[in-house]
C-alpha cells in the first residue's frame, strides 16, 4: 500500500504541483534526486530536498521497551504537596512528565495548591526533592508574591528542622526565601491568544531553562470562557495546546498543571457541578484532582489517572500553605474512633 | 496512479518513457487503457512491442482473484484469537480480540481505555508470550502500572521482566509521526520490534482522537482523510502480519441521552442509556460497514 502524498507535512501548493504532474504516492518520488523532483515538477530546490526528506525510508520514531521506561520512571522522583495524605494517593507526589489538571468551585484552594507546587519543586535533592525551577504562567491575575513568600518561608523553616548531615546543612544555606523566589517565572497572560502563543514558546523557554521541571497555568479556563463564541474553535484550539503540552511534558520529564474552573450542568430537576471547558476537554489531561467542599472539609479527589486509584482525602489550607488536616484535628479525630470502638465492644 | 519510469519492464527504455510522455502518456494506467494501434504509429514503435509492455505492466500491477475456499482455508489457518484478560469482556468480543482485525474502544474521559489497553498488553506479553506494540499519544502509558498489573498476575520477577520487554511504546503526539510509525512498521514488517525474539501480535494505540481531534470540524477536510488514512494503514497492517489492532477513541461521555462520538466512521448509538459512566465497545469490520456490538458496561469491567 502505497502512502500519498497528502498525508505528508508540506504545503498544499507543494502538493499540488507534485499532483499535477502525476506524483501521487511517495513510491513515485522515493528514486529521484532533488534537482530531478525540481525540474520535473517546478518546485524550489530546497522544497525538493524537504519532500524527500520526509520520504527517505530512514526516518521512523523509536520504540522503547516497558522495562526500560519503568528504569526511566524510577528515576524521576515526584512533586511533593506537602499533604501527607495526597502524596500517598499520587505514589509519593505529583509525578513528573504528566499533564495534571485542578478542577474546584472558587475558593476551593486551587491556586494555593499551585504556589505550594511551586515552592516544593524547588526543594532540595539532598531533602528529596528536585532542586529545579517552576514557571508560573497566570492568567486570572491571583498569584500574589506574599502569599508566596510565606508559603516559601515554612518549607524552608521545615527543611532546617530537618537538617542532619553536612550535605543537608550546605544545601540550607542557599535554600531561602530569596533563592526560591528567583527560582520562579512568572508570566502574566491577558487573553486566549496571548495563552496560546505563551504554550507554543514554551519549548523554545525549555530549552533556555533546562532546570525548569514545573509548568503551572492558573487557569487555564478563564481566557478561553470569556468572550469566545465559537465553541468547536475553542474545543479545537483547546485539545490543541493541551496535546503540545503533554508532548511537552512527556519528552522533557516537565510536569504541567493547568487549573479548570466549574459550571453547572442541567439535568431535568437538578443540577450539578462539572468542570468547564466542555465534555471533550476530559482527555486533555492525564490526571485530574478534583477539589471540593463534603461536609464543610475540603477533599481532594483523584478523578481521572491511568495509573492511581480514585482515592478521596481530606486537606486544609493554613498559614503555612497546603497541608494534611491539621495534628490537632486529627488526634481528635483518632480518639474519637477509639471511643467508638470502646463503645462497641 | 503510477507513474511511466525507464526499465520498469524489459522493453521500456528511457528514449520510449519519453515518446510516451510526448504523446500525453505518463502514467501506467493511462498507457494500459490506451489505443496501441494509434500510439505504436506516433511513438514509431513496434506494436507487438508495446502490446508486451502491456501485458507485463497488467502483471506486475494488477490484483489477482481468490478462490473463496482458498480466502477461508487462508483464514481459518491464520487467525488467532487473543484473550484480553478479562473473562466478562472476552465473552464481549467472541472470546476476544481476533487477529487480522481492528477493534475500537471510545469512552468518555475517566472510563477505563486505557487501563484495558494497559491489561491486554500486560495479558499478552506476560501468558502468551507474545510482543506488544503500545502507540501512545497522551503522554498517559506508565510503566510503574504495568509492572503492578504483572505483579497481581506473577510472582516471577524474571517472567515480569520478560514481559515487559515484549511491550514496545512509542510515544508519538501528532498524526504525521503516526502515519510515518505505521508506515516503517509496514515497510519492515514489525521487525525492528521482533528483536526480542517474540513476534508481534498486537498493536494498541491509546488513543487515536488525541492526535485526529484537533484537526476535525474545520472547513478543510484534511482531517478526516488523515484519519480515513489512519484507518487504511492500521487495516493493511493487520491483515498482512496477522495482528489484532486495538485502538482507544475519546468522546464525550453520555449523560442519558444519545452518545456521540466524534468519529466519522461509526454510527451514532442510538437510544436513551443510563447515567452512570460507560465502556463502549465496538468493533470495526471494515472500512465501509460498522458492526456495533455495543453493549454497555458499568465502568467495573
Amino acid at each position: 500500500m502505497q502512502r500519498p502524498v497528502w498525508s505528508l507535512p508540506l504545503s498544499s501548493a507543494v502538493i499540488s504541483k507534485l499532483n499535477r504532474r502525476g506524483y501521487q504516492c511517495t513510491a513515485d518520488i522515493e528514486h529521484l534526486t532533488a534537482g530531478q523532483l525540481s525540474t520535473e515538477t517546478g518546485v524550489k530546490e530546497e522544497e525538493a530536498s524537504e519532500v524527500l526528506d520526509l520520504v527517505d525510508h530512514q526516518r521512523y520514531p523509536v520504540s522503547i521497551t516497558a522495562l526500560e521506561l519503568l528504569q526511566r520512571e524510577a528515576e524521576l522522583k515526584p512533586i511533593v504537596t506537602f499533604c501527607s495524605e495526597l502524596d500517598r494517593a499520587l505514589g509519593g507526589g505529583i509525578p513528573l512528565g504528566k499533564t495534571i489538571e485542578l478542577c474546584g468551585v472558587p475558593g476551593i484552594g486551587k491556586t494555593q495548591l499551585c504556589l505550594q507546587l511551586a515552592v516544593d519543586v524547588q526543594i532540595p535533592e539532598c531533602f528529596g526533592g528536585l532542586g529545579a525551577q517552576c514557571l508560573f504562567i497566570d492568567t486570572e491575575g491571583t498569584f500574589f508574591l506574599e502569599r508566596l513568600r510565606e508559603m516559601a518561608a515554612a518549607v524552608v523553616r521545615h527543611c532546617s528542622l530537618l537538617t542532619e548531615d553536612q550535605e543537608q546543612q550546605d544545601a540550607m544555606r542557599t535554600f531561602t526565601v530569596e533563592k526560591i523566589l528567583s527560582n520562579l517565572f512568572v508570566v502574566r497572560c491577558d487573553d486566549s491568544m496571548e495563552l496560546l502563543s505563551q504554550i507554543s514558546d514554551l519549548p523554545a523557554f525549555l530549552s533556555d531553562h533546562p532546570e525548569v521541571r514545573l509548568i503551572i497555568i492558573d487557569s487555564i479556563a478563564f481566557p478561553f470562557r470569556l468572550h469566545f463564541e465559537d465553541l468547536p474553535l475553542r474545543t479545537r484550539l483547546l485539545l490543541g495546546a493541551a496535546h503540545q503540552l503533554a508532548a511537552l511534558a512527556t519528552t522533557r520529564n516537565t510536569t504541567v498543571v493547568m487549573t479548570n474552573q466549574m459550571t453547572t450542568r442541567v439535568q431535568g430537576e437538578g443540577s450539578r457541578l462539572i468542570p468547564a471547558l466542555g465534555e471533550n476537554w476530559g482527555h486533555a489531561a492525564n490526571i485530574r484532582l478534583l477539589l471540593q467542599w463534603i461536609d464543610c472539609k475540603r477533599m481532594a479527589t483523584i478523578i481521572k489517572s491511568s495509573s492511581h486509584m480514585s482515592t478521596t482525602v481530606h486537606y486544609q489550607i493554613n498559614t503555612d500553605g497546603f497541608r494534611d488536616l491539621s495534628e490537632a484535628s486529627k488526634r481528635a479525630k483518632v480518639q474519637t474512633e477509639d471511643q467508638k470502638a470502646v463503645g462497641n465492644s | 496512479m503510477v507513474v511511466l519510469r525507464a526499465h520498469m519492464c524489459p522493453g521500456l527504455e528511457l528514449q520510449l518513457v519519453r515518446d510516451l510522455r510526448e504523446a500525453d502518456i505518463s502514467t501506467v494506467e493511462e498507457l494500459v487503457s490506451a489505443d496501441l494501434e494509434a500510439l505504436a504509429q506516433k511513438c514509431s514503435v513496434s506494436y507487438k512491442a508495446l502490446l508486451a509492455i502491456r501485458r507485463v505492466l497488467l502483471a506486475q500491477h494488477t490484483a489477482f482473484p481468490v478462490s473463496g475456499a482458498d480466502l477461508y482455508e487462508d483464514l481459518l489457518s491464520s487467525t488467532a484469537i487473543l484473550s484480553t484478560g478479562h473473562p466478562r469482556l472476552d465473552e464481549l468480543l467472541d472470546s476476544g480480540l481476533y487477529t487480522g482485525e481492528l477493534t475500537e474502544l471510545s469512552g468518555g474521559p475517566g472510563t477505563g481505555k486505557t487501563q484495558v489497553c494497559f491489561g491486554v498488553a500486560v495479558h499478552i506479553a506476560l501468558h502468551l508470550k507474545q510482543g506488544v506494540i503500545f502507540i501512545d499519544t497522551t503522554g498517559g502509558i506508565t510503566a510503574t502500572r504495568l509492572h503492578q498489573m504483572l505483579q497481581t498476575e506473577s510472582s516471577s520477577l524474571e517472567e515480569q521482566i520478560a514481559a515487559l520487554q515484549r511491550i514496545h511504546v512509542f510515544q508519538l503526539f501528532d498524526v504525521f509521526s503516526l502515519l510515518d510509525c505505521l508506515c516503517s512498521l509496514r515497510r519492515s514488517g514489525l521487525q525492528p520490534v521482533a528483536v526480542g525474539g517474540a513476534c508481534v501480535r498486537a498493536v494498541i494505540i491509546d488513543s487515536v482522537s488525541a492526535v485526529i481531534s484537533p484537526l476535525l470540524g474545520t472547513r478543510h477536510t484534511e482531517g478526516m482523510s488523515l484519519m480515513m488514512q489512519v484507518a487504511a494503514l492500521l487495516k493493511a497492517l493487520v491483515k498482512d502480519f496477522s495482528v489484532a489492532a486495538l485502538c482507544g477513541w475519546g468522546c464525550a461521555p453520555c449523560s442519558g441521552g444519545v452518545l456521540e462520538p466524534p468519529s466519522p466512521h461509526t454510527a451514532a448509538a442510538g437510544g436513551a442509556r443510563p447515567e452512570h459512566t460507560q465502556l463502549q465497545l465496538l468493533k470495526v469490520c471494515n472500512a465501509h460497514q460498522v458492526l456495533q456490538t455495543a453493549l454497555s458496561h458499568e465502568s467495573g469491567v
